[in-house]
């Protein structure tokens, strides 16, 4: 019954019409960000950040979560039309869904990854509202240990799953938990690394130090890359998936639900693993696995399924025990710090608005979704004219005077600029800004947990394993790092392989695509996340794929699908 | 990594000097956070680091400051070079919009919003943009207008007392 008083709730705090604009606008924003390569989730919510200040809570979060998911449509236009995933987690669409594209058959592979990204979406949603009560419910009785071992465990994960070295993942993270001490003692009001400063006295603003680091520091990387933008030609006709699409595809779309669901619900989970796990399972299961990597619309279901749904359930532990899974839930968790509203356990009875009108948000917003991806995929490409100098100019106006309207301050406005050249550097050498930005978001939390631990154990660290819930998580967290360890090479081959595809692809093109400009360096610079991985290019499966890659391709060389290039201008 | 083959020996010692430097360059940054890491060690053990049973305000930054020492002292010798992308020519371009930007505060600050706006627009579609400069000035002077009119009139920020901003009516 209170399922259903919570459901009910949701919607009448979602379907207010205020609310069901900033859906439509998250949900947009998202997708729109989504097509346009270098813009990605995580910059684009760190730019929005300061004007969540200006509007309730949860009309805040049912934006942000908008454009999370809606980024998780948005990116697959382009891993399909393109080659480029415009976010990450598309990468994996890139395999089959550019080979369909190539075939012609562009319209129902975007068409089946936004069904299938809408029933991922609607089945987690499902799950979200089911799960979340009771594991918030259990999660009340946590004490200061379990807080230690639970953000310790998210800190973990997110640096174990990130795409980077883990050591340097690591060491970003202690920068993050050392920037989060700036400022006063919690406890006995000490000035800590404040330099007598006392714009420092009240710490680093968050939203500063995100803006900087994802939004400054990735204008300013992408201003080192001079690779143009290339425009689709090509119109995309049948876009409603055949009968047989449909048939081909159901069980990929069913699995991908599930499999991304549950991965989501892991910290470090949503995204880009699970619709790797998709892909793989898909592939392993089919009859002749050979298809994949040539057009096989499995391979652009499963993965697409699973990414929405690991998005969406990717809410939980953020929702009931305050712990954000990911970067991006990082963000928004710090959005409703802003607002006053620490999420976690309590979450659910003391602000049911805000939790169940975000679930139902979800609902409408998948929907939404799907009506604009259909329709309006043609339109949605045309976006990618828009020049990125155009962009990069009016993001940095807006994050400089955003910042600060947050609190009026010209000194945040210097926290942003300072924090954008290390983001821009982290990127040239290798560290990855997300561990730091959600070390630095539960810093204090942690800080607070594990003094209060000590007191209450009187000095003995013991306090950690001997209570049976954080004793576990702790047991979890000496398993997880096990399992990466043998898993890493696992992982590596797969993106290993979508490497050296995309080299010898390029080579191949080269001397079609000389005349315009084309180099085979721009194509590697298309993949985001493939192309900036250290450990792409290392390890044996490389070898492997470069003898697939080279098998000889009829299509290849003259192709009426791949998009010409246009230069600068 | 390798010496290029060349044909004179000096050329070849030098550039090989050279190469080897720049093979080493890389740890410029696990250093550097070694540095940032024992600072913080000493500031920390200042301010206190009490007991276990009573942890000062200085204990916890000191337990972080030990793991980024630590991590950032392994990272000086493990971290392989493929990690970290070249320095090119545009990172000059880089640092040109990094002035700017603090540029951009100083007169905000001094200035109001409007002019500063408008020739921080100008500067990056123009420059970093490569726009034409009819372009550049109308989309300057459109941006500039337009947000000027979101933050202030519709949002109710208060920015700094401008010079043009009273005839607009700010």
């Amino acid at each position: 019954m209170e399922l259903w008083d919570g459901i009910l709730q949701g919607f009448s705090v979602a379907l207010d019409p205020t609310n069901l604009l900033y859906v439509f606008l998250g949900v947009l924003i998202g997708t729109v960000i989504g097509v346009l390569p270098g813009l990605g989730p995580t910059a684009t919510i760190a730019l929005l950040l300061p004007l969540t200040y200006a509007i309730p809570p949860e009309t805040a979060v049912i934006l942000l979560a908008g454009i999370y998911y809606g980024s998780m449509y948005g990116g697959t236009i382009t891993s399909v039309l393109l080659r480029l995933p415009g976010e990450a987690a598309a990468v994996v669409t890139t395999f089959d869904g550019y080979q369909m594209a190539r075939q012609g058959r562009a319209g129902p592979a975007l068409g089946i990854a936004a069904v299938g990204s809408f029933i991922g979406g609607i089945v987690a949603v499902i799950g979200l509202a089911l799960l979340a009560p009771p594991l918030a419910e259990l999660a009340v009785e946590f004490g200061p240990p379990e807080y230690v071992a639970l953000t310790v465990l998210g800190i973990l994960l997110v640096t174990y799953l990130g795409a980077g070295s883990v050591l340097k993942s690591l060491s970003m993270a202690a920068l993050g938990l050392l920037l989060a001490t700036i400022g006063q003692d919690p406890i006995t009001g000490t000035t800590r690394f404040t330099f007598d400063q006392v714009s420092l006295f009240d710490g680093l603003d968050f939203v500063a130090v995100a803006m900087g680091l994802f939004g400054v520091g990735e204008i300013l990387h992408s201003l080192e890359r001079t690779d143009a933008v290339r425009a689709v030609t090509s119109k995309i006709k049948h876009i409603w998936p055949t009968r047989k699409d449909f048939r081909d595809s159901s069980g990929a779309i069913a699995r991908g639900s599930v499999l991304g669901f549950f991965i989501g619900v892991l910290p470090g989970g949503g995204g880009v693993i699970s619709s790797l796990a998709s892909y793989a399972m898909e592939k392993r299961r089919a009859k002749d696995s050979s298809r994949f990597g040539k057009g096989a619309i499995e391979g652009v279901a499963g993965p697409e399924t699973a990414n929405n749904a690991s998005s969406t359930s990717a809410f939980i532990p953020l929702l009931t025990l305050g712990i954000p899974a990911n970067v991006v839930l990082a963000l928004i968790f710090g959005a409703l710090l802003i607002q006053g509203i620490t999420p976690g356990p309590q979450l659910i009875d003391q602000e049911p608005g805000i939790f169940w009108g975000v679930i139902a948000s979800m609902f409408i917003g998948n929907l939404m979704l799907l009506m604009l991806n259909i329709p309006l995929v043609g339109v949605f490409v045309q976006l990618l004219r828009v020049r990125a100098g155009i962009l990069a100019a009016f993001a940095l106006l807006v994050t400089m005077t955003g910042v600060f309207s947050v609190n009026n301050d010209t000194f945040d406005m210097w926290v942003v600029l300072v924090f954008g050249v290390i983001g821009w550097l982290m990127k040239k050498t290798g560290f990855e800004p997300g561990p730091l930005v959600l070390a630095f978001v539960l810093g204090s939390i942690l800080e607070r947990a594990f003094r209060q631990s000590m007191l209450l154990s009187g000095g003995s660290l013991e306090i950690f394993v001997t209570r049976p819930i954080s004793g576990t998580l702790f047991g979890l967290m000496a398993l997880i790092i096990v399992i990466s360890l043998v898993t890493t090479r696992r992982r590596k081959s797969v993106f290993g392989r979508v490497e050296a595809e995309d080299l010898a692809e390029s080579e191949e093109a080269t001397p079609s695509d000389a005349a315009t400009g084309s180099t085979a360096s721009r194509q590697r610079d298309g993949g985001p996340v493939v192309g900036r991985d250290p450990d792409v290019a290392e390890g044996d499966p490389g070898a492997e794929a470069v003898v697939r890659a080279g098998d000889p391709d009829p299509r290849a060389g003259n192709d009426p699908d791949i998009p010409s290039s246009r230069g600068d201008r | 990594m390798s010496a290029p083959p060349s044909a004179s020996g000096t050329v070849r010692e030098r550039s090989r000097d050279r190469s080897v430097l720049a093979s080493h360059l890389h740890r410029i940054a696990p250093l550097l956070l070694v540095a940032l890491g024992l600072l913080a060690l000493f500031q920390a053990r200042d301010m206190g680091l009490g007991e276990l049973t009573a942890p000062g305000p200085g204990l916890w930054p000191f337990l972080v400051a030990v793991l980024l020492t630590g991590t950032a002292a392994v990272l000086v010798f493990v971290d392989p070079a493929e990690d970290y992308e070249p320095w090119t020519p545009a990172t000059v371009r880089i640092m040109g919009g990094l002035v700017s930007l603090g540029l951009f505060i100083v007169l905000f600050e001094a200035l109001g919003f409007i002019i500063p706006a408008f020739l921080m627009l100008a500067l990056w579609l123009r420059v970093f943009g490569r726009e034409p400069w009819r372009w550049s000035l109308g989309l300057a002077v459109a941006g500039a207008v337009l947000f000027h009119l979101l933050f202030v009139e519709a949002l109710g920020v208060p920015f700094p007392e401008g010079v043009l901003e009273p005839v607009l009516g700010g």
